[in-house]
């Protein structure tokens, strides 16, 4: 059963990226475009998943997304009106959920708010945070710095936050537990879009709306071609399984994972 | 018998037990040791009670006094060159000061007494320069091993590049460098004596040392040692403490406790 929703304003564009390293393209003409989803009768973000094989060039694009490196050609933009990204208006969330170890929960995000603690301990409350927020982050666990390490980009990013390999290294209940936390935090504004990059399949159909797969072109041998680029676009939004608990068991779930499972050997 | 297992955690009341076996067996060595010119732990407390009613406590102070100007010196100059090495055009110059720990001390003594004049602040110059060398070494491997991931989750922030150096390389580094303080503050005792017993005027436990080693007075040279040893360990204690109310984060983890 899919849920009615509606495509609007543009809230990132990528145009022809290209990024060579020492000469070897990494990225080669990548073209990809996150628009607003409007869900009537509720607060919809967005969440975008960024799959690909290892070394395929996920991170290189994650960090030009980030706007912490230029690409070699080609521009990223956000919003309707084109404004070109730069480091700070873009939230990252990195593998090890990186905090200021010197700085309690608390602290730790008023860095991002311009010390306005009573937005910051909102925040904190709303992720079921309040009760540590006078620890260090030494002392949270790894569910726990998580959701700290995103309310922390939530405060300072515009709408956009990317977050690298989310469920890298994760159990099952952890994974769970984080599909449940994005689809809590893109739902704090319709406009907060997260990127995922991953290369987790089945936890990328079960948390995001759009799925983008980076990959290489082969020549005539099978042989990939230096430089990836976004080789398909999967819009689960249309494929009804945008939004929605449980899906494991929904057939048009388990035809979206054999079709993944039938490309990730190919890019 | 886990205090043979390797990487058993052992609690504080057990550490301190097989601390009192450990000293209770060294002693015994000591006691029963073969070499005849090793004073007995008798003459030793005995020599530093006469030493003390000589006034050894007076040369304590001066040592003491030359070792915390020194320490505070050494220290504010490695901080001073180990921060400004996030400006490019400083970092050659912290480099070449670091690499002066192949030098020896000595060698500089006589143009700093040209340059300087009187003993006091030639010691003062030879001990200040001497440590910093090796703490600024310490603070720039320190600096240089903050990883890329921690620039960029700051400026992802929104932080200036200022900001980025305030709470990446200076308040996130802050425990690691208390740390490298109190490794050089050890250093220093091994220096100051050296230093004491090449500039003799103002006395100082190096001076003591030097007179007793020369009548080859073991039971006092041992004594003094003592009396380092415990003015190292307090020190150690304080700069420890010290560490652990500015740095209130940094042990709230660590599965060993006695370091």
């Amino acid at each position: 059963m899919s849920t009615a929703y509606e495509i609007r304003e543009t809230l990132l564009k990528i145009e022809s990226i290209s990024h060579s390293y020492n000469g070897r393209p990494i990225l080669k003409d990548v073209n990809a475009e996150i628009k607003n989803v409007h869900v009537p009768g509720r607060e919809q973000g967005q969440i975008v998943g960024l799959l690909g094989p290892s070394g395929v060039g996920k991170t290189t694009l994650f960090r030009i997304l980030a706007g912490l490196m230029e690409p070699t050609s080609g521009k990223v933009s956000l919003g309707a009106e084109g404004l070109p990204v730069k480091r700070g208006t873009v939230g990252v969330v990195a593998q090890d959920y990186p905090l200021f170890a010197h700085r309690t929960v608390l602290s730790n995000l008023l860095v991002a708010t311009d010390n306005d603690a009573a937005k910051a301990m909102n925040l904190l409350e709303r992720f079921g945070m309040g009760e540590h927020a006078k620890k260090y982050p030494i002392q949270l666990s790894g569910g726990q710095r998580q959701r700290v390490a995103i309310a922390q980009q939530l405060l300072c990013s515009e709408f956009l936050v990317l977050m690298d390999e989310p469920f890298s290294g994760l159990d099952p209940v952890a994974v769970h537990n984080v599909i449940k936390l994005l689809g809590e935090a893109a739902a704090v504004d319709e406009h907060k879009t997260f990127v995922l990059v991953t290369h987790d399949i089945e936890a990328a159909v079960e948390t995001c709306d759009t799925l983008w797969l980076l990959g290489r072109d082969r020549d005539e041998k099978g042989q990939p071609i230096p430089g990836a680029r976004v080789q398909k676009v999967f819009d689960l939004m249309e494929r009804g399984l945008a939004w929605r608990e449980g899906i494991t068991g929904d057939p048009e779930y388990l035809r979206v994972l054999a079709e993944l499972q039938d490309l990730f050997p190919k890019l | 018998m886990g205090i043979f297992t390797p990487n058993k955690v052992i609690s504080p009341t057990t550490f301190r037990l097989i601390l009192l076996g450990e000293a209770a067996l060294f002693l015994i060595l000591w006691l029963a040791s073969p070499f005849k010119v090793l004073p007995r732990p008798g003459e030793v407390f005995s020599a530093l009670g006469e030493l003390w009613r000589g006034g050894i406590g007076q040369e304590l102070i001066v040592s003491l006094g030359l070792f915390l100007q020194a320490l505070a010196l050494s220290t504010v100059i490695s901080m001073g060159l180990a921060y400004l090495t996030v400006i490019p055009v400083f970092r050659p110059l912290a480099l070449v000061v670091s690499r002066g720990r192949f030098l020896s001390l000595v060698g500089f003594s006589v143009v700093f007494t040209l340059m300087l004049g009187g003993d006091r602040p030639v010691k003062l110059a030879m001990l200040t320069l001497g440590m910093s060398v090796f703490l600024l070494t310490s603070l720039l491997s320190i600096i240089a091993e903050i990883p890329r991931s921690q620039y960029d989750y700051a400026r992802t922030l929104r932080l200036s590049e200022w900001r980025v150096v305030w709470e990446v390389v200076i308040r996130g580094t802050i425990d690691k460098v208390f740390d490298a303080v109190r490794q050089n503050a050890a250093i220093a005792w091994t220096l100051l004596p050296m230093v004491e017993a090449l500039y003799r005027s103002e006395g100082g436990l190096g001076v003591a040392l030097d007179i007793q080693r020369k009548y080859f007075h073991m039971d006092k040279v041992f004594a003094i040692q003592i009396l380092v040893l415990c003015v190292g360990l307090f020190q150690d204690y304080a700069i420890g403490l010290i560490r652990q109310i500015f740095c209130p984060w940094a042990d709230l983890n660590k599965e060993r406790s006695d370091a």
